[in-house]
C-alpha cells in the first residue's frame, strides 16, 4: 500500500534582512570572522561533537567549509566566500568581515536598495581604479631583483595563523623555505608564456618544524620494507619511466551490469594476471627501468618485475599524478592494452632518502618545476594549519608574479583607502552625482557606511582591548594600549604603523579610528626609498586583495537587493 | 544541519580548567617511583592496572575537544619517543593553571602566548649547559662488566665517570679514602671481578631493589641534613669538581673545568653508566635492554668483521615476547625469534629440530580467498561445474596445492604476516610444517635478510628464489618445564646463523602487570637509543628542571630592569601596542611559568621521596632557589652542589653505604619536545575562544549542555 501525502506549500518571506534572528545569526557569524582575524586572532574549536577529529583554527577556508549554515542569507554569503578562497586562498577573513560590516552599515542607513547598490558600486569603482593607480599610496610595486619584498609577503601571511605555533625562529625558516619553493617552480627558461610548475606539500608530522625542507623534484613516500626491497638502486645516466594512472592490481573491475557465468575450469584471475604479465614482459623487453602505478599492482607482476631488475612503485596517489607526469615528460597511462615506446618518460636519477621516522624515494628530474616541501610540524593540528598558510603563501606568490603589486597590510591599506575615499567624496562629489539622481546627503551616508565599514575591517586586528587610530598625513593604521592617559606624548606611546612602514616620531598628528574627522587627503605615491629600505613590513597580496573587496561589495549588493526568500518546505 | 557555536571564554577559560583537570589524573606517574592506578569500569565490572600516562589516556572519556587534543599530543609523543607522555601531561596541567593565572592578573592573550614561549625557548638554550655528550661507549663493552654484573654490586659510584681517567684530574679524584670493591670495577673496566649472575632469586632481586631506593636517600640527607629520609631529585646528579676548580659554561653549552692545565669537556663514556642513569630507578627493564644493546653489538660485530661501521642500536630488531604467569626473574633477551605455539604442536617441534630448515615467509593472510590490498573483487560472476563430477571443495583443493608447493620446494617452516587457514595449519601439522601466523613485520624482515628467503603475497609465487635455509627450530627451555607445563603452553625459538634479531622475554607472575613492564622496556629501550642516537644527554632527576626554574626566575628579575627585550614570534615584527607592552607584563608571566616547572620539581620528589607534603619539597626547592639566585649563575650552582655532595660522601662516616649513588640522566631531544608539545597545546588552547560543533541537530544537545550555544 502507498501512501500520498499532500505536498507542503513553499514559504515565502519578504524582507528576509529585517528579521530578527537573521540579524542575530549574521551578528553571531560575524563574531566568529572577527574574532579570527589576524596575527593575534582566535582559534575556533571545529568538530562534530561525536569523537570526530578537532580542527584548531583561524583559517578562512577552515572555517567556512566547516560552517554548515542554515539560513539561506548566510549561505549565500558563505558560498560566495568560499569561492573567493578556492580561487586566492588569501584574505578570505577580510572579504568576509567587510562583507558583514556593508551589510549592517548599508542597512542601518535605511535607504532603498537601489540607490544603496548604485552607490556602493561607484565606490567600488572609485576604489578599484585608486588601488590600481600609478599614484596609490597603499601600494609597492614588486621588484623582483629583490627577493626582501616577497619575504616579506609570505612573512606576513605565516605569521597571520596563530593556530600553526611558530616561534620567531620557525617563522623565519618556513618564510624562506615557502619562497624558495616558489621558486624552484620558475622555469628557467620561460620563452613568451611562462607555465609555473607545482610545489608539492609532503606532510611529516611529529618533527621539529625545523626539519622542514625543500627539494627538487618529488618525494615518494613508502614503507621500509618497500624500500627495502628496491634497494640498491643501479646507477644510470636516465630512467625510464613507465607512469600508469590505470590499476594494476588484477582485478576485473569492469564487468558492468548483469551477471556472467563462467565455467569452473576458466579462472578468470588468472586470465588477468596473465594479461598483466604479459604487459610485464613487454616492459621489461622496452628497457623499462622504474615503473610506477598510481593505484595497485599485483604482487606476482611486482615479483615479475623485480626479478628482472625493474622499480615498481604503487599506490603513489592521485594527488602526485600530475606532478609525476610533468617530471617524467610523458602523460600517464590509462589502459593496459597497446603501449607504445611513446609513452615513455624519464627522470635523471632516483634516491633513497629518510627524514624522520619515513622512508621515501626521491625522484630527481631532468628540468622540471616541480618540487616538494617537506613540511615539519610537531602536532597534527599546528600541522593542519601550516599546510594551509604555506598553501595560501605560495598561491599568493603566484598572483604576484602575475601582478607585480602588493598592498601594505597590517591595516594601513583599509584606513588608508577610506581616508582617500572620504576626501574624494567631499571634494569632489559631483564626479559620482553626475548621472545618478542621487543627493548629496544620500551619497555622505553611503560613504560614511563604506568607509567605516573598511576601518573597522581593521579594528578587527585588535582583540585585546586596544585602541586603534590613525594619522593625518598618511592615514596609516596605529594601535595603542586602551585608557591611555588623557594628555600623552603620542610618539612615545606608538611605535610604528601597522604596515611598518612609518615611524612615529615623524610630526605626524593622530585620531581616534572610531571617532570622526575632518575628511584629509592621504599622501598619495609612496616614496620609493621608503619602500626600498624597509625589510619587516607586513604586505598582502594585492590580487587576493583586490578580488577581496570587489567580492565583498558584490556579495553585500546581492544580499541587501533579496526582497523574497522562497522556499520549497518539502 | 545545525551549527552550534559555544563561547569558551567568558570568565573563565573553560578549555584551559579542562586540561588542568585531565593532567591532575596523572600526577602520581611523575618521577621513577609511579603508583598504579585501577581503572575500573562501573558498568561491567571490568578493571585495568594502569601505571602510565598512555594508558591511563586510553582509559579516560576524552570525547571533548579539548581531551581530544590532549590525548593527539600525548599519542604523537608517544609514538615518536615512547618516553616523556608523563612530563608531557604534568606541565600541561601545570601551565595551564599558570596560563589561566595570567588571565586572572589581566595579561593579553597575546602577550601570554608570546612571553612563554619566548620563555620556554630561552629555557631550552639554557639547558644546554647541562649536557653530557656520550662518547664511544662501546670501546669497553667487551669487558665484563654489565648491567647485572653492576647490579650485583650495586657500586655505580658516578662522580667519577665524567671525567676520562687519562687525564691529570683523575688523581684529585681517586678514591683512596674509600677502598671499595665496587671502585676497582670502574677504575680498571674490563677486569672482571665477579661474574654476573643473571637469574638470582626471587629475594635477592627484592633486596636490590630496596637497595637501590637507598641513594636518593642518601644523597638528601647530605644536603638537608636534617630531612634524613627524604631524597632530593635536584640533586641526584653528581659532577666533580676540586675546590679550586671554576666550571663555566663554554658557547658550545658542554660542561668545562678549568683549573687544569688545559680545559676539557666532560663525557659519558661508559655503557653501564650510561644505562643506570637511565633507566630511572628500573633496573629490570634497563637490564633487559643491556643485554639486548650487548647482543645486537656482538652480532654486529661477528658479521662486519674487519669492517668498521658504527655500531648502532637498533629498537626496530628487538622482539618481546610476554609470557603471564612466570616469575619475573626468568626475564631475559635471547637472539632470533621466540614465540608461544599451541601445545598440539610439540611432536612437530620435536620432529623438526636439529635439522636446518627451509622457510618462505608470506605478508599477508595465507587463506583461500585473501587477495592482496587494492584488488577489487567482481560481485556479479557466477561460476557453475559443467560436470557432475564430485569434487573436493575448493578450500580442500587449496589447501593441497598449498600443500604441494611445500612439498615441491622442501620447505618446512612458513611465517605468516597475517591470519592462517586454520585447515592448513592442521593438514601441515600432519605433514611435518610448521606454519605461524600472526608475525610481526621486522621479525620477518629479519628472517628474509638472515636466510636469504624473499617475502611474497601468494603462495603461487614462491619460487626457488623465494625460500629461504638454514633456519633451525627448537623448544625454548630456558624457563624450567614444571613452570612452563603449569601455565600450559610451549615456547619455541626459531634461529638462524647471524640474525639480526633478539626476543626480549618479558615475564610476571602477575597477567595484570604484563603490559606495564613490556611499556617499561620499550621505555627504557628507547631511552637509550635516543641517548646513543643524539650521542648526548641531559644531567637527569630535575637538575634540567631546577636550572630552569631559577633561569626563569632571574629572567624575570631582568625584565622588571631592562625593558628592551627582543620579542618572539610575530609580535617582534609588527608594531602593535602588544608589542611595546610586553615588557610591562613578560615578568608576571615567566613568573607563572616558572611555577609550573616549581609545581613539577615539587611533585617529582613528593612522588620520589618520603616527603612527608608537596609544601615540604616546595619549601625545600625555595630554600636551594634562593640559594641558585644568590650564586649568580644557577648552573654552577647545580655543579656547584653536586661537588659538595660529593666531598660530603668522602668526609662522612657513613662512606660504605653511599657507594650505591647512580647519576641520572635523561634523554635530551625527547625531553624537550616534550615540554614544546605541552606548552604548544596549552597555548593552542588558550587562544581558543569558541567551539564549533558541525552537524549537529538542536535535539542532540541535551537541554543544560545548550545553555551557552548559540545556533546559526
Amino acid at each position: 500500500m502507498s501512501r500520498l501525502e499532500a505536498k507542503k506549500p513553499s514559504s515565502c518571506k519578504s524582507e528576509p534582512l529585517t528579521s530578527e534572528r537573521v540579524r542575530a545569526t549574521l551578528c553571531v557569524l560575524k563574531g566568529i570572522l572577527t574574532s579570527s582575524y589576524g596575527p593575534s586572532g582566535r582559534l575556533k574549536q571545529v568538530h562534530n561533537g561525536l569523537g570526530g577529529c578537532v580542527c584548531t583554527t583561524s583559517h578562512s577556508s577552515a572555517l567556512l567549509s566547516n560552517l554548515p549554515v542554515t539560513h539561506p542569507i548566510l549561505k549565500i554569503l558563505t558560498t560566495s566566500m568560499q569561492n573567493h578562497v578556492s580561487c586566492f586562498s588569501d584574505c578570505g577573513l577580510f572579504t568576509a568581515i567587510l562583507c558583514c560590516n556593508l551589510i549592517e552599515n548599508l542597512q542601518r542607513t535605511g535607504l532603498t536598495p537601489t540607490t544603496v547598490i548604485k552607490l556602493n558600486q561607484q565606490l567600488l569603482r572609485l576604489c578599484t581604479s585608486y588601488l590600481k593607480s600609478e599614484s596609490c599610496g597603499c601600494r609597492i610595486l614588486v621588484d623582483f631583483s629583490r627577493p626582501q619584498t616577497l619575504l616579506c609577503l609570505v612573512r606576513s601571511i605565516v605569521t597571520s595563523k596563530p593556530a600553526s605555533m611558530l616561534t620567531r625562529e620557525e617563522t623565519d625558516h618556513i618564510s624562506a623555505l615557502v619562497l624558495r619553493a616558489f621558486l624552484l617552480t620558475i622555469p628557467d627558461n620561460a620563452k613568451d608564456r611562462l607555465i609555473l610548475g607545482k610545489s608539492i606539500i609532503v606532510p611529516l608530522k611529529g618533527q621539529r618544524v625545523l626539519d622542514s625542507s625543500v627539494f627538487p623534484g618529488i618525494l615518494l613516500e613508502m614503507s621500509e620494507v618497500q624500500l627495502m626491497k628496491i634497494l640498491p638502486i643501479k646507477k644510470s645516466d636516465a630512467f625510464k619511466v613507465a607512469l600508469f594512472c590505470a590499476s594494476l592490481s588484477g582485478d576485473l573491475s569492469d564487468t558492468g551490469e548483469g551477471t556472467v557465468v563462467v565455467s569452473s575450469r576458466v579462472s578468470l584471475e588468472n586470465a588477468a594476471l596473465e594479461q598483466l604479465l604479459n604487459l610485464g614482459r613487454q616492459l621489461v623487453s622496452d628497457h623499462v627501468d622504474l615503473v610506477m602505478c598510481q593505484k595497485v599492482i599485483h604482487p606476482s607482476l611486482k615479483q615479475f618485475l623485480h626479478m628482472h631488475r625493474v622499480i615498481a612503485v604503487d599506490r603513489v596517489g592521485v594527488a602526485v599524478m600530475e606532478p609525476l607526469s610533468k617530471v617524467t615528460g610523458t602523460p600517464p597511462i590509462g589502459s593496459l592494452g597497446s603501449i607504445s615506446p611513446s609513452s615513455y618518460g624519464s627522470v635523471k636519477d632516483l634516491c633513497p632518502a629518510k627524514f624522520g621516522f619515513k622512508h621515501f624515494l626521491h625522484l630527481i628530474p631532468n628540468e622540471a618545476t616541480i618540487c616538494s616541501l617537506l613540511l615539519c610540524s610537531r602536532n597534527d593540528t599546528a600541522w593542519d594549519e601550516l599546510k594551509l598558510t604555506c598553501q595560501t603563501a605560495l598561491h599568493a606568490l603566484q598572483l604576484t608574479i602575475k601582478e607585480p603589486s602588493v598592498l601594505l597590510g597590517g591595516g594601513c591599506t583599509e584606513t588608508h583607502l577610506a581616508a582617500y575615499i572620504r576626501h574624494k567624496i567631499c571634494n569632489e562629489p559631483e564626479s559620482i552625482l553626475k548621472d545618478d539622481g542621487c543627493t548629496q546627503t544620500e551619497l555622505q551616508l553611503i560613504t560614511e557606511a563604506f568607509c567605516s565599514a573598511l576601518e573597522s575591517v581593521a579594528g578587527s586586528l585588535e582583540h585585546d582591548g586596544g585602541e586603534v587610530l590613525t594619522d593625518m598625513k598618511y592615514g596609516h593604521f596605529w594601535s595603542t594600549q586602551a585608557e591611555s592617559p588623557s594628555v600623552v606624548n603620542w610618539p612615545d606611546l606608538l611605535s610604528r604603523c601597522g604596515c611598518g612602514l612609518y615611524n612615529s616620531q615623524e610630526e605626524l598628528h593622530w585620531s581616534f579610528l572610531k571617532t570622526t574627522r575632518h575628511p584629509f587627503a592621504p599622501q598619495t605615491c609612496l616614496p620609493h626609498e621608503a619602500t626600498g629600505s624597509a625589510n619587516n613590513l607586513t604586505l598582502d597580496c594585492f590580487t587576493a586583495k583586490l578580488s577581496g573587496l570587489q567580492v565583498a561589495v558584490e556579495t553585500a549588493n546581492l544580499i541587501l537587493d533579496l526582497s523574497y526568500i522562497i522556499e520549497d518546505k518539502n | 544541519m545545525v551549527m552550534a557555536c559555544r563561547v569558551i571564554n567568558k570568565r573563565r577559560h573553560m578549555g584551559l580548567q579542562q586540561l588542568s583537570s585531565f593532567a591532575g589524573t596523572g600526577r602520581t606517574f611523575l618521577g621513577p617511583l609511579k603508583s598504579s592506578k585501577f581503572i575500573i569500569d562501573a558498568e561491567c565490572h571490568e578493571s585495568v592496572l594502569i601505571s602510565s600516562t598512555v594508558r591511563l589516556l586510553e582509559s579516560l572519556d576524552l570525547t571533548s575537544a579539548v581531551g581530544q587534543l590532549l590525548n593527539e599530543a600525548v599519542q604523537a609523543q608517544n609514538n615518536t619517543y615512547k618516553t616523556g607522555t608523563s612530563t608531557l601531561l604534568f606541565l600541561v596541567g601545570a601551565w595551564s593553571s599558570a596560563a589561566e593565572e595570567c588571565l586572572h592578573l589581566g595579561v593579553p592573550i597575546s602577550l601570554i602566548v608570546s612571553a612563554m614561549s619566548e620563555g620556554l625557548t630561552s629555557c631550552i638554550e639554557e639547558v644546554v649547559s647541562l649536557q653530557v655528550p656520550i662518547h664511544n661507549v662501546f670501546d669497553h663493552i667487551d669487558s665484563t662488566k654489565t648491567f647485572s654484573g653492576l647490579e650485583t654490586f650495586s657500586g655505580s659510584l658516578c662522580p667519577f665517570l665524567q671525567i676520562p681517567s687519562d687525564t691529570g684530574l683523575q688523581k684529585e679524584h681517586d678514591l683512596k679514602d674509600v677502598a671499595s670493591p665496587s671502585l676497582t670495577i670502574y677504575n680498571l673496566s674490563g677486569i672482571p671481578v665477579k661474574s654476573p649472575k643473571l637469574f638470582r632469586p626471587q629475594a635477592e632481586v627484592e633486596a636490590d631493589k630496596n637497595t637501590l631506593q637507598n641513594p636518593q636517600t642518601l644523597k638528601n640527607s647530605l644536603l638537608t641534613g636534617n630531612h634524613y629520609r627524604k631524597s632530593i631529585l635536584i640533586h641526584s646528579r653528581h659532577l666533580n669538581r676540586t675546590d679550586n676548580n671554576q666550571w663555566i659554561n663554554k658557547p658550545d653549552g658542554f660542561l668545562e673545568q678549568h683549573g687544569a692545565a688545559s680545559p676539557h669537556t666532560y663525557r659519558c663514556n661508559d655503557l653501564v653508566e650510561l644505562e643506570m642513569g637511565l633507566s630511572h630507578g628500573d633496573h629490570n627493564s634497563m637490564k633487559l635492554v643491556d643485554e639486548a644493546v650487548r647482543l645486537q653489538y656482538q652480532n654486529a660485530s661477528m658479521r662486519q668483521g674487519s669492517c668498521t661501521m658504527p655500531f648502532r642500536f637498533d629498537v626496530s630488531r628487538l622482539f618481546t615476547c610476554c609470557l603471564p604467569g612466570v616469575p619475573e626473574a626468568f626475564s631475559c633477551v635471547c637472539p632470533g625469534f621466540v614465540t608461544v605455539v599451541s601445545i598440539s604442536n610439540s611432536a612437530l617441534i620435536r620432529e623438526l629440530q636439529n635439522q636446518p630448515l627451509r622457510i618462505i615467509l608470506i605478508e599477508g593472510d595465507l587463506t583461500e580467498y585473501y587477495r592482496h590490498l587494492g584488488f577489487n573483487k567482481a560481485t556479479n560472476i557466477n561460476t557453475v561445474l559443467e560436470s557432475m563430477k564430485v569434487q573436493d571443495s575448493s578450500e580442500e583443493l587449496w589447501t593441497n596445492y598449498v600443500l604441494q608447493v611445500l612439498i615441491k620446494f622442501h620447505v618446512n617452516l612458513v611465517l605468516v604476516q597475517g591470519n592462517v587457514s586454520e585447515h592448513l595449519i592442521e593438514k601441515c601439522i600432519h605433514n611435518k610444517r610448521l606454519v605461524l601466523g600472526a608475525v610481526n613485520s621486522s621479525v620477518m624482515q629479519a628472517f628474509a635478510e638472515a636466510s636469504g628467503a624473499v617475502q611474497v603475497t601468494y603462495i603461487t609465487q614462491v619460487n626457488e628464489n623465494c625460500v629461504g635455509s638454514g633456519v633451525y627450530v627448537t623448544f625454548w627451555r630456558s624457563i624450567p618445564s614444571d613452570v612452563m607445563d603449569r601455565i600450559n603452553i610451549i615456547t619455541i625459538v626459531i634461529k638462524i646463523e647471524g640474525i639480526n634479531l633478539a626476543t626480549v622475554v618479558l615475564t610476571s607472575p602477575v597477567t595484570a602487570q604484563m603490559q606495564s613492564k613490556e611499556d617499561r622496556f620499550w621505555t627504557c629501550a628507547s631511552r637509550l637509543y635516543y641517548a646513543l642516537k643524539e650521542q648526548q644527554v641531559f644531567l637527569g632527576g630535575g637538575a634540567v628542571e631546577f636550572l630552569c626554574l631559577s633561569h626563569l626566575q632571574i629572567l624575570a628579575e631582568q625584565s622588571l630592569s631592562k625593558r628592551n627585550h627582543i620579542c618572539s614570534g610575530w609580535l617582534h615584527n609588527t608594531s602593535s601596542w602588544l608589542a611595546s607592552s610586553l615588557a610591562l607584563y613578560r615578568s608576571t608571566v615567566l613568573k607563572c611559568l616558572a611555577n609550573g616547572w616549581h609545581k613539577y620539581l615539587s611533585t617529582l620528589i613528593y612522588n620520589t621521596a618520603n616527603c612527608s607534603s608537596e609544601f615540604e619539597a616546595s619549601t625545600f626547592i625555595q630554600q636551594h632557589l634562593q640559594n641558585a639566585t644568590d650564586s649568580g649563575s644557577p648552573s654552577s650552582y647545580i655543579l656547584n652542589e653536586y661537588s659538595k655532595l660529593n666531598s660530603g660522601i668522602f668526609n662522612s662516616g657513613i662512606s660504605n653505604k653511599l657507594e650505591q649513588i647512580p647519576s641520572i640522566y635523561d634523554v635530551v631531544i625527547p625531553k624537550i619536545e616534550a615540554w614544546r608539545r605541552a606548552l604548544d597545546l596549552v597555548l593552542l588552547v588558550l587562544q581558543t575562544d569558541s567551539e564549533i560543533i558541525t552537524g549537529l541537530g538542536h535535539t542532540r544537545l541535551n537541554s543544560q549542555e545548550t545553555e551557552g550555544f548559540l545556533f546559526l
